[in-house]
């Protein structure tokens, strides 16, 4: 539908940008408020910040498998690697907002040269190989760390690093990195990405350098989940090379297919109900991994797509339909979900 | 409609071939001298040699599994030759990627339809203008001025080269939901928007109907007309070949059995053969 002939009336750009930048301010301040205020206790802070940093590594990982369409499965590798490297920084600096910034800079820059260098040759492969080929990375990073002592503290870790993760930091990191995602990819080089995934043959012969975008979704994928490895070393102040298993990076991978894969807002939902399950399911410990296991048959039986399929939630664009009169459409026209 | 004098002359040039007489003044958009491809044991194309004009409307014909699709493989770099050469406006198109090959000028449609289906129909027509813009990721993700200029040019542009094929009110619809003759028609803009100079259509006609197939020929020359280039075809549709080509290639087991104008290609009892069989050269 051509909605500029129909008459649709469009929200002016600076406007949409006003009303999300307003909106997301009043959370922060409100989330601040709450918790320098005491209603929210130290227990459901840490959740909400363990909320963010696994939305934030859910968002990451799902450029590269989502949007590109791989499977990598060494997800947790990119997030020690930004994680020791802020650390390490953190360590030898005054605790200050500079060194913040700084730190996850670094976690981000010094993930992407790994995801960079993983990715030029991981890249080549498809699918299972691709799959096996990231695996095996996750696992050497994490022998490195344990036989790197001088550097990582090895088996026991990195101990006191200054708690950089605040609320405020974790916050404004995870919402302008997924800032930073979505407008990559409503350009020409996100497009390029998509079309990749859609098809490689038909991208290639279309003019897109598909090795190019392949490492470029890569590297952007792990620099996110560098930041949001720093994000966990500023919020633990404990590095052991045990958070970084296997497992971790199958935990991060559950959350994007339970979200949907494509899905920017399904990845962070899925990472809230995954962080938040087991924490609140920690009274019937018992049963609790039945329920996380069942939970996640369930939604694959009846919506294999995930949780949101490849729809992305925009504040504006419903504003927009709401100020046309189409908040709710008659049947048959299904706006923009078409999982 | 107005027709339009459909069969221009052809004139040979260097004994390898014959071309439009408008197009004489300049060289070949595409020289193919001698070329082969094996696969394992199997010739599957043979000392293949062709020339197409600069704004010919060329056909490449032949029985299925003749090797016409292979030849448009080997045009666009998917498969390697395994003799010969191609020079794509003069360049020599040996150890190019797919991508660099458009960058060159051949862009393409597919047998199987291709498009990025879980895309809009503008955002497949965006992806095809893949060159001619130099915002950088960095400036995209920062919504510098750049990301700016180049949305608004390739929206633009975008809904220009939709409006050649009436896809215009459809570019917010996602290309697989598309119906089958749109999806076809889209291939086509996508291909357009990389700005070729050569545009290889595979099986453009497939599946339509002849009131279809009419309006599709009519856009194949408007395209020619409106943008001076050369497009080479596979077809079955007899009428849509001898309708708009002015140069036709006859293909069989890999061979090339006939060249010429479509009256000499209609009137020659070896390509009568390769369709009908012997009797019927006979009868």
């Amino acid at each position: 539908m051509d909605k500029a002939m129909r008459g649709y009336r469009q929200i002016p750009v600076y406007l949409r940008y006003l009303i999300n930048i307003l909106l997301l301010a009043a959370l922060l301040a409100l989330g601040n408020h709450l918790i320098v205020s005491g209603a929210v206790n130290r227990a459901q802070k840490a959740i909400i910040l363990q909320i963010g940093i696994y939305a934030l590594l859910a968002v990451s990982l799902n450029v590269a498998t989502g949007y590109l369409g791989q499977l990598p499965l060494g997800h947790a590798g990119f997030m020690a690697v930004g994680g020791y490297a802020a650390a390490i920084l953190w360590k030898s600096l005054p605790k200050n907002t500079g060194a913040m910034l700084l730190g996850l800079l670094l976690g981000g820059l010094v993930a992407a040269v790994f995801g960079v260098l993983i990715g030029v040759p991981a890249l080549r492969l498809r699918g299972d190989y691709l799959a096996i080929i990231t695996l095996g990375f996750g696992e050497i990073i994490r022998v490195l760390i344990i036989n790197l002592p001088g550097i990582t503290g090895g088996t026991p870790g990195l101990m006191s690093i200054p708690k950089h993760a605040t609320f405020p930091v974790v916050y404004i990191t995870v919402i302008v990195s997924c800032a930073l995602i979505h407008t990559l990819m409503k350009s020409r080089h996100g497009r390029a990405i998509l079309a990749i995934r859609e098809n490689e043959i038909a991208a290639e012969a279309s003019g897109v350098n598909t090795t190019f975008y392949k490492v470029l979704a890569f590297t952007v994928s792990a620099f996110f989940a560098g930041v949001a490895g720093a994000l966990y070393a500023g919020y633990t102040g404990i590095l052991t090379p045990g958070n970084f298993t296997f497992m971790t990076s199958i935990n991060i991978l559950v959350m994007v297919v339970l979200g949907g894969l494509g899905s920017m807002a399904g990845s962070i939902i899925a990472a809230g109900i995954l962080t938040a399950l087991p924490l609140a399911l920690q009274s019937f410990n018992k049963y609790r991994m039945v329920i996380y296991a069942l939970l996640l048959i369930v939604v694959m039986i009846f919506k294999p797509s995930g949780l949101l399929g490849r729809y992305d939630f925009s504040l504006t664009r419903i504003l927009e339909k709401a100020v046309n009169g189409r908040l709710f459409p008659k049947r048959g026209k299904a706006g923009e979900d078409h999982a | 409609m107005p027709k339009r004098p459909v069969n221009s002359n052809m004139v040979p040039l260097d004994g390898l071939g014959i071309i439009p007489e408008r197009d004489a003044g300049s060289p070949p958009i595409l020289d193919i001298r001698h070329l082969c491809v094996d696969f394992g044991g199997l010739r599957a194309v043979d000392d293949f040699t062709l020339l197409i004009g600069k704004t010919e409307i060329a056909g490449l014909i032949g029985p299925n599994g003749a090797g016409k699709t292979t030849v448009f493989n080997l045009l666009t770099n998917v498969y390697k030759p395994t003799q010969g050469r191609i020079l794509l406006n003069g360049q020599d198109t040996r150890g190019k990627s797919m991508h660099e090959l458009n960058r060159l000028g051949i862009a393409r449609t597919f047998q199987n339809i291709r498009l990025f289906s879980g895309m809009t129909v503008e955002d497949n027509v965006k992806v095809g203008m893949s060159h001619g813009y130099t915002d950088g990721v960095l400036a995209d993700m920062f919504r510098l001025p750049g990301w700016w200029r180049t949305e608004r040019k390739q929206h633009v542009r975008a809904l220009e080269l939709l409006d050649l094929f009436s896809l215009t009110d459809k570019a917010d619809v996602l290309a697989g939901n598309l119906p089958y003759g749109d999806q076809r028609r889209l291939e086509i803009v996508r291909a357009l928007a990389s700005e070729p100079k050569l545009l290889l259509l595979d099986e453009p006609a497939a599946g339509m109907n002849p009131s279809e197939t009419h309006e599709l020929m009519d856009n194949i020359r408007m395209l020619r007309d409106r943008f001076s280039i050369a497009i080479m075809l596979i077809e079955h549709d007899m009428n849509l070949v001898m309708g708009i080509c002015e140069g036709i290639a006859v293909l069989n087991y890999g061979r090339i059995i006939a060249k010429g104008t479509p009256k000499e290609i209609q009137r020659n009892p070896v390509v009568i053969e390769a369709y009908l069989g012997e009797e019927a050269s006979h009868a």
